[in-house]
């Protein structure tokens, strides 16, 4: 049996998961008119609420017949949003998109309210093993394993990919950074130290531009800044057409 | 900079209800996403490590009962090993548990890729010896539907294979990036090879060894797979020394097929990952995840993966600008692109 400590050391993280989500709703204003609300903060708060009440009794909330109307209204929400995500952008939005994880997390915690039998609330569930979740404490087992193991599998590979899209993501933004000072130093052999020290001093404006575009992201498309560098396209123009090129990207 | 800034900000951040575009996803190159596939396989065995079982001492009687039949100076170490398990359980269980979880994770995170999959390569070594007692595969234990030589051990040469550097560009295959292709070639002959060999080993090729090896993994299955794992057992009963023959010439012909004609060398590849989804369903029970009480998925999916870093690229077309690499293989290991 998975010791208390584990559990509660888990169910901790979930109760933190759902305070951040908690807290970006808050944050987002709901009572403002026009203001901006997640599903996904949404559903993370639910979830987190729902796995530290699973994980330690002491947490817990609802019955479970309640959690799985809860989850199967979210369930029913993703599916429509995939939907819809494929209808807009084709198989793509199921690879790219958050809906279709966020779908399976609430089918996944659909799943886990229907299929469990015997008393959750006795003493909390572990992550248990896939046959009847025997190690649950509290004697809580869980019906088609089968299922659960491809809930796993699924929810294992979406971890690891949303993982990797954030660490690329996180490279491609310094490479961005670092690109123009490292053309700087090699073509036009200016000090390295002094070049970054450039990029250094730069950075709260960088800043800013991000942040600008952000709050940019969400108007209508047409209402879009275009704000650019002409000199820069221009540039690009001339060198497409130039017989020797210096960089090749 | 910009640009990759909001995308990311939007998704996560930012989604007004029903009105945010799909994000675009950098592509992956071949040997990331194996590297990917490898991380998921960590975290699920990470995941596993958690169940309540492994916190009883069952798990370390499991670990000690890898001793028998192994040579003194192996099996010693392992009932050391096991002795001092089973005094602290739940403390050593957990960091078991949390070191494959970050295992997983490390790799799937760029930054942290190199250490993750050298720590992956010692943890991996360490768990051969004290874990699995080398796989069986010096007691005459093992087998290849039993996982030999041992499933973590291919976590390691994995880790080797899929490491990120490039000593042979353009490479014939993936796995032959970081080591070579002649260094890859003579790994998958060696590893499948031994495979072969050990399918005739006389434990194997008994009337009914491989029977009672499938019958052996029934227990608290699902009925579904229980059905498939008796329809298999009935299949070899009393056929040991046919099926040890059949399947060996099998395995050898994969291990000497990356030494073949491409088409050829294809089709072999083919027979590896038919012959690793055979082995891991009728024979290793989907590792035993499903009847609780696994450590990992057991060796049919490495197996598997293995083939497909061996798997011939697409043709690279060439331009009068210089070749289009369709994987994107610069792009996604993070070079800053090329100056010339």
């Amino acid at each position: 049996m998975t010791p208390a400590w584990i559990l509660d050391i888990f169910a901790a993280i979930m109760l933190v998961v759902a305070a951040v989500s908690a807290a970006r709703l808050v944050a987002a204003r709901p009572w403002q008119p026009g203001a901006i609300i997640t599903d996904t903060d949404i559903s993370h708060l639910l979830m987190g609420i729902a796995m530290a009440g699973m994980l330690a009794s002491s947490l817990t909330t609802l019955p479970n017949g309640a959690w799985a109307v809860v989850f199967g209204v979210l369930t029913v929400w993703f599916g429509y949003r995939v939907l819809r995500d494929y209808r807009a952008s084709g198989a793509r939005a199921l690879a790219v998109g958050h809906c279709a994880p966020h779908l399976v997390h609430s089918a996944a915690m659909l799943y886990m309210f229907l299929a469990i039998t015997g008393p959750v609330a006795s003493g909390g569930a572990s992550m248990s093993g896939m046959n009847g979740m025997s190690g649950m404490t509290g004697m809580s087992t869980l019906n088609y394993p089968t299922l659960a193991f491809l809930f796993a599998l699924v929810l294992a590979g979406y971890a690891i990919w949303d993982l990797d899209l954030l660490s690329s993501l996180r490279r491609g933004f310094a490479v961005a950074v670092a690109g123009p000072a490292s053309a700087a130093v090699r073509l036009l052999a200016l000090d390295p130290m002094r070049a970054t020290g450039v990029l250094a001093r730069l950075a709260a404006e960088i800043d800013q531009i991000a942040a600008r575009g952000a709050e940019s992201a969400d108007r209508p498309l047409g209402d879009l800044p275009c704000a650019s560098a002409p000199a820069l396209d221009l540039l690009a123009e001339t060198h497409i057409r130039a017989e020797v090129r210096l960089f090749e990207s | 900079m910009t640009d990759v800034a909001v995308a990311g900000n939007r998704t996560a951040w930012r989604g007004r209800l029903g009105t945010e575009p799909v994000a675009a996803r950098p592509s992956v190159d071949a040997r990331r996403a194996l590297q990917l596939v490898l991380a998921a396989i960590w975290l699920l065995d990470g995941v596993l490590q958690y169940q309540g079982f492994m916190f009883t001492k069952g798990f370390s009687q499991m670990l000690g009962g890898t001793a028998d039949g192994n040579p003194a100076v192996i099996a010693k170490p392992i009932t050391w090993d096991a002795t001092l398990i089973d005094h602290h359980m739940v403390l050593f269980n957990a960091i078991f548990a949390t070191i494959q979880l970050l295992l997983g994770l490390g790799i799937a995170f760029r930054p942290t890729l190199r250490v993750a999959l050298a720590a992956s390569v010692l943890w991996s070594i360490g768990v051969w010896w004290f874990g699995e007692g080398l796989g069986g595969v010096l007691n005459g234990g093992a087998s290849p539907l039993n996982g030999a030589p041992g499933a973590v051990i291919l976590y390691a040469l994995l880790a080797v294979l899929l490491w990120p550097a490039d000593r042979e560009v353009p490479a014939p295959f993936v796995a032959a990036r970081a080591v070579g292709a002649h260094v890859a070639r003579a790994l998958w002959a060696v590893l499948w090879l031994s495979l072969a060999y050990f399918a005739l080993t006389p434990d194997n090729r008994t009337p009914q060894g491989l029977n009672g090896m499938i019958a052996g993994m029934e227990s608290g299955e699902p009925v579904w797979l229980q059905d498939l794992q008796k329809a298999a057992a009935s299949l070899v009963a009393n056929q040991g020394l046919a099926t040890s023959v059949v399947l060996a010439v099998a395995l050898a012909l994969i291990g000497l097929g990356v030494y073949l004609p491409a088409r050829i060398a294809k089709a072999t590849l083919v027979l590896a990952i038919v012959v690793a989804a055979f082995i891991w369903v009728f024979a290793q029970a989907l590792g035993g995840i499903l009847a609780g009480g696994a450590t990992d998925v057991n060796s049919g999916p490495l197996l598997a993966l293995l083939a497909l870093a061996y798997w011939p690229p697409r043709t690279v077309p060439v331009t009068p600008t210089g070749p289009v690499v369709s994987e994107g293989s610069v792009a996604s290991e993070g070079s800053e692109g090329g100056t010339r």
